[in-house]
């Protein structure tokens, strides 16, 4: 999606010519517009494409919420012209813009509530745990990568590449349960010290112990994501040190008597980090989707859960709206990520 | 560097014994002194508000919060006393007069009989309303209150007026509800007239209920009673065996092989209320008898039908697919637990599995073996191949076709097995009949008309495939004369007699071949829980059971006397300890770094 906008910047930015800073803060400001030109193109086409797709779904909605219950006629006409699935096809494609742009997702067929308020409700438990599982996969994928980077060949790379590539390989579902049962109901000499549902106690403490209780809580499910995807970052950020090792610039660094550990902080690292960084802004935009399977495993109150029980019921509103936030969050963040990427990186401005 | 890991230290240690003992304290003021009984549930509810939940987890907590006219008696499971005190049945079977026992509702407010007017006339008049019980109502003409007498007026007869499924409300809060659709009755506490109200409700986390004060049959022995919910079922036993739960129901076999061995868990088998059956699809028709689908032509023979039934060695899927938690079936829909509306086939109707004796019957009825084995229509080539509709992701479903596709070998006819998702299966075996023999179950209430109902030609899906419930696509004019009758038959006895005779006629017809009775499974643990009634009293069910009576009738030990809670709390305190400890060493190392790093600083 990146390709064709890309296109027609580097003139500008080139033209703009070195030193001339006013310009190219002015290039920087007209990429990220055309970058959220083109988010706004996808997100429209989002918009449209989530429309059909989710009535090209097997199934009638209303039969579906009739399951194991007697309802009449007159009763499925009602359910029908209650959620307006009773109106020819482009009507309802209308109002489904219309409201979306006002930012009304509609009414969740199986709570009866509307579909944003029930994504209010779990965002922050989502952001919550999938935000504190990237920071920690993130700063344990890069300590790690760092120094698997640094001494490539070492046991400690031959270790950490080893380990984080086997649970990058375990589905997440077992190596779930797993913990659960080791961590959580405790095996043998291990005791079963924490908690494996929900987000908090139901007889929950109140004040700083229930900053207590929710941090129990959050143990086995961030370790559970972490352990899944760290080994990305670890990767990234140890084959794009590796690339900078043999640079001269590090060569002369070294020759400045530096010490070995300054090296690599102060000047290999922050050239390494740059791919690094990319990987993490597309994260990010996948961390509104929460971990639906970890969410599931721990019945964690997230997006994930949600989208979950959408799925399972079929409850169409809610998936639609759940589905809607999460593909522009997605959008967003990798469109932040190409401006953050330009600001950072004067190579990608004037290449 | 020393000096700042010696404090870093100090300061852990003084976290972790400040973290223990405070966290200890918190989490057991709020539970101190309760006898609190926390039951899973696998399925989270889907309202508060009792004119829409259908969920049953959502029914079942409604049942402990709210009366019904009348409840199954916990002994015979016949109706009996609830918030009606007595009644009585007009000659005609028309008018029914209910007298309000004269009680309270939990905010201390009289019930009356304008509460159970309110409440019928709000679910007949709003259409929102019928949502969860529309059609309890729909044979009423008019319901009306004088003081504590309650006049039901019925358009037709009809003697499961005792069973109505309809949850009392108080008028005084309801009756400002404008907007039934849309209110979610998430007030607490609630007004109830059971023997629980609820004080929370945490969405696909927990609802807690407390019990009723002023419950007419006098207080729970339990204070608290708290429903947690969890995503997966595997979930849910890791907490039973932990201890975090006391009570969990609907198990599967699965699951509850592994509970059966835990020796502080009783595992709970008794007769269960589900009845399993083969859905025959023996030529799909509208409410216009218009045919349709595309049923296999010779499934609408009823010896083809009967031939089928031969073949199936119930006794060996209830070994292999259901692991012996079930009984075979001789009768039809209703599971031997109601005895009073049981019928078991015997001498000359019962089948027996008895493949000979199938292709017998498929022989003399011309359906001949080709070479391949297989059987053709007698009037031309089509051969018996039919499928076999099932779920999809339900291994035990999967584990049935395969055994059936044996059996049916047997007699030279080949099944094919077709996995749908649940919505597409409700749609082609329910309303456009694009099947041949599907799976299909049905929970069965204490009184067996609705799943008698699934049965009527009434039930069938209209000419634009509109409206049903049906399970069978089922129109037989002697099933239809039958139904009426016992509608109008006010003796108990009596009407048994005729739902035993429909039930002959769906077993004899074969539109449903009945296979099993699941058990209901369940476990709770012995080491809190001292004594829970199941209902029936004899041999009953907990959880799985559809009342009340278990959940008021149980009793665990008292708080403090060892058990889970006790431990729960010094649990909390270490791994608040833990990570209080964690969160300090985390600091540390980054105020370490960042120390190191002003060092480099100064150095360069």
């Amino acid at each position: 999606m990146t390709a064709p906008l890309e296109a027609a910047e580097p003139a500008a930015a080139q033209a703009a010519g070195p030193g001339d800073e006013r310009s190219t803060r002015r290039g920087t400001v007209r990429y990220a517009l055309s970058k959220a030109g083109g988010a706004l193109f996808s997100i429209a086409m989002v918009i449209v494409g989530t429309f059909f797709l989710f009535r090209m779904l097997p199934g009638d909605p209303v039969r579906s919420l009739a399951q194991g219950r007697n309802m009449t006629p007159a009763q499925l006409d009602l359910e029908r012209s209650r959620l307006g699935l009773d109106k020819p096809l482009i009507e309802q494609f209308f109002q489904f813009v219309g409201d979306t742009l006002r930012l009304d997702l509609g009414m969740s067929y199986e709570y009866k509530r509307p579909v944003l308020d029930l994504i209010g409700e779990r965002l922050g438990p989502t952001l919550l745990l999938a935000g504190t599982g990237l920071v920690i996969a993130v700063s344990l994928g890069i300590w790690q990568g760092t120094r698997a980077g640094w001494r490539s060949g070492s046991t400690f790379d031959r270790f950490s590449t080893g380990t984080s590539l086997l649970l990058w390989s375990v589905p997440t579902f077992w190596l779930g349960l797993l913990l659960m049962m080791v961590f959580g109901v405790g095996i043998g000499p291990i005791p079963g010290i924490f908690p494996f549902r929900g987000i908090e106690s139901v007889d929950a403490p109140d004040g700083f112990a229930y900053v207590l209780d929710v941090a129990s809580h959050m143990v086995l499910p961030c370790l559970t994501l972490v352990a899944v995807v760290y080994a990305q970052y670890l990767l990234v950020m140890r084959s794009s040190l590796l690339e900078e090792v043999s640079q001269d610039y590090v060569t002369v660094a070294r020759a400045k008597g530096l010490r070995d550990d300054d090296v690599r902080r102060r000047h290999a690292v922050p050239n390494a980090l740059l791919p690094t960084v990319t990987l993490v802004f597309m994260r990010v935009g996948f961390v509104v989707g929460g971990a639906v399977t970890v969410e599931t495993i721990y019945t964690w109150p997230g997006l994930g859960q949600l989208f979950y029980e959408a799925i399972s019921v079929p409850d169409f509103t809610l998936m639609q709206g759940t589905f809607l936030l999460i593909t522009v969050a997605v959008i967003v963040m990798n469109t932040l990520a190409d401006v953050v990427y330009h600001m950072l990186d004067p190579r990608v401005r004037s290449a | 560097m020393r000096k700042w890991l010696a404090r870093l230290a100090a300061l852990g240690v003084a976290l972790l014994v400040a973290g223990q003992g405070t966290t200890t304290a918190l989490a057991q003021e709020p539970t101190a002194g309760k006898k609190i009984v926390r039951v899973g549930a696998t399925q989270s509810m889907d309202s508060m508000n009792p004119f829409l939940a259908v969920r049953l987890v959502s029914t079942s907590i409604h049942r402990w919060m709210y009366g019904f006219l009348t409840v199954p008696d916990s002994k015979t499971l016949e109706p009996s006393a609830d918030l009606a005190e007595s009644w009585e049945a007009s000659e005609d079977g028309r008018t029914w007069t209910f007298q309000i026992r004269e009680a309270k509702w939990s905010d201390g407010k009289p019930i009356t009989a304008e509460d159970a007017a309110w409440t019928f006339n709000k679910i007949m008049t709003d259409e929102a309303a019928k949502t969860a019980n529309g059609p309890a109502v729909e044979n009423f003409e008019s319901v009306t209150a004088n003081g504590q007498e309650l006049t039901i007026k019925l358009k037709e007869p009809q003697a499961s007026m005792l069973e109505n499924p309809v949850p009392i409300v108080p008028k005084h809060v309801w009756e400002s509800v404008t907007d039934m659709a849309n209110h979610d009755a998430e007030t607490y506490p609630t007004v109830s007239s059971g023997p629980y109200f609820a004080v929370e409700h945490k969405k696909d986390q927990y609802v807690k209920l407390q019990a009723n004060p002023n419950y007419w049959r006098g207080k729970a022995k339990i204070d608290e009673l708290q429903v947690i919910f969890y995503d997966n079922p595997q979930a849910a036993i890791a907490a039973l065996q932990k201890g975090e739960i006391d009570l969990i129901g609907r198990l599967d076999p699965p699951e509850f092989k592994a509970i059966q061995n835990d020796p502080n868990i009783e595992a709970w088998n008794t007769d269960g209320r589900r009845a399993s059956y083969l859905q025959i699809n023996h030529g799909a028709t509208t409410t216009d008898d218009k045919p349709l689908g595309d049923g296999h032509p010779a499934l609408k023979d009823v010896k083809v039908r009967q031939a089928l039934h031969h073949a199936i060695d119930k006794q060996k899927l209830v070994d292999e697919v259901w692991d012996g938690l079930a009984k075979p079936s001789d009768g039809s829909i209703v599971p031997p637990m109601y005895q009073d509306f049981f019928w078991e086939a015997t001498g000359d109707t019962k089948v027996t599995y008895d493949p000979a004796r199938a292709n017998q019957i498929l022989d003399e009825a011309g359906y001949k073996k080709g070479p391949d084995g297989v059987r053709t229509m007698p009037d031309g080539d089509r051969k018996l191949e039919f499928r076999f509709s099932i779920h999809t992701d339900t291994p035990l479903e999967d584990k049935l076709a395969e055994y059936l596709t044996g059996f049916f070998k047997e007699i030279g006819i080949t099944l094919t097995t077709k996995k749908l998702d649940s919505s597409k299966f409700t749609e082609e075996t329910g309303y456009t009949g694009l099947f041949d023999i599907a799976i299909s179950g049905w929970s069965v209430n204490p009184d067996p008309e609705e799943v008698l109902a699934t049965h009527l030609c009434s039930r069938r899906p209209t000419k634009d495939g509109e409206g049903g419930g049906t399970e069978s696509f089922y129109c037989d004019e002697t099933f239809e004369k039958l139904y009426r009758d016992q509608q109008k038959e006010l003796d108990r006895p009596e009407r048994a007699e005729i739902i035993k005779q429909m039930q002959e006629r769906l077993y004899t017809d074969a539109p449903v071949i009945a296979l099993y009775y699941t058990n209901d499974l369940e476990g709770y643990r012995k080491d809190r829980i001292t004594s829970i009634t199941p209902i029936p009293e004899d041999k009953g069910l907990l959880y799985g059971g559809s009342g009340y009576w278990p959940f008021y009738t149980v009793d665990v030990k008292a708080p403090g006397a060892g058990g889970g809670s006790g431990d729960g709390g010094s649990n909390t305190g270490v791994i608040a300890g833990i990570v209080g400890a964690v969160v300090v060493i985390g600091v540390g190392a980054f105020l370490l770094s960042r120390r190191r790093k002003s060092v480099a600083d100064e150095r360069e």
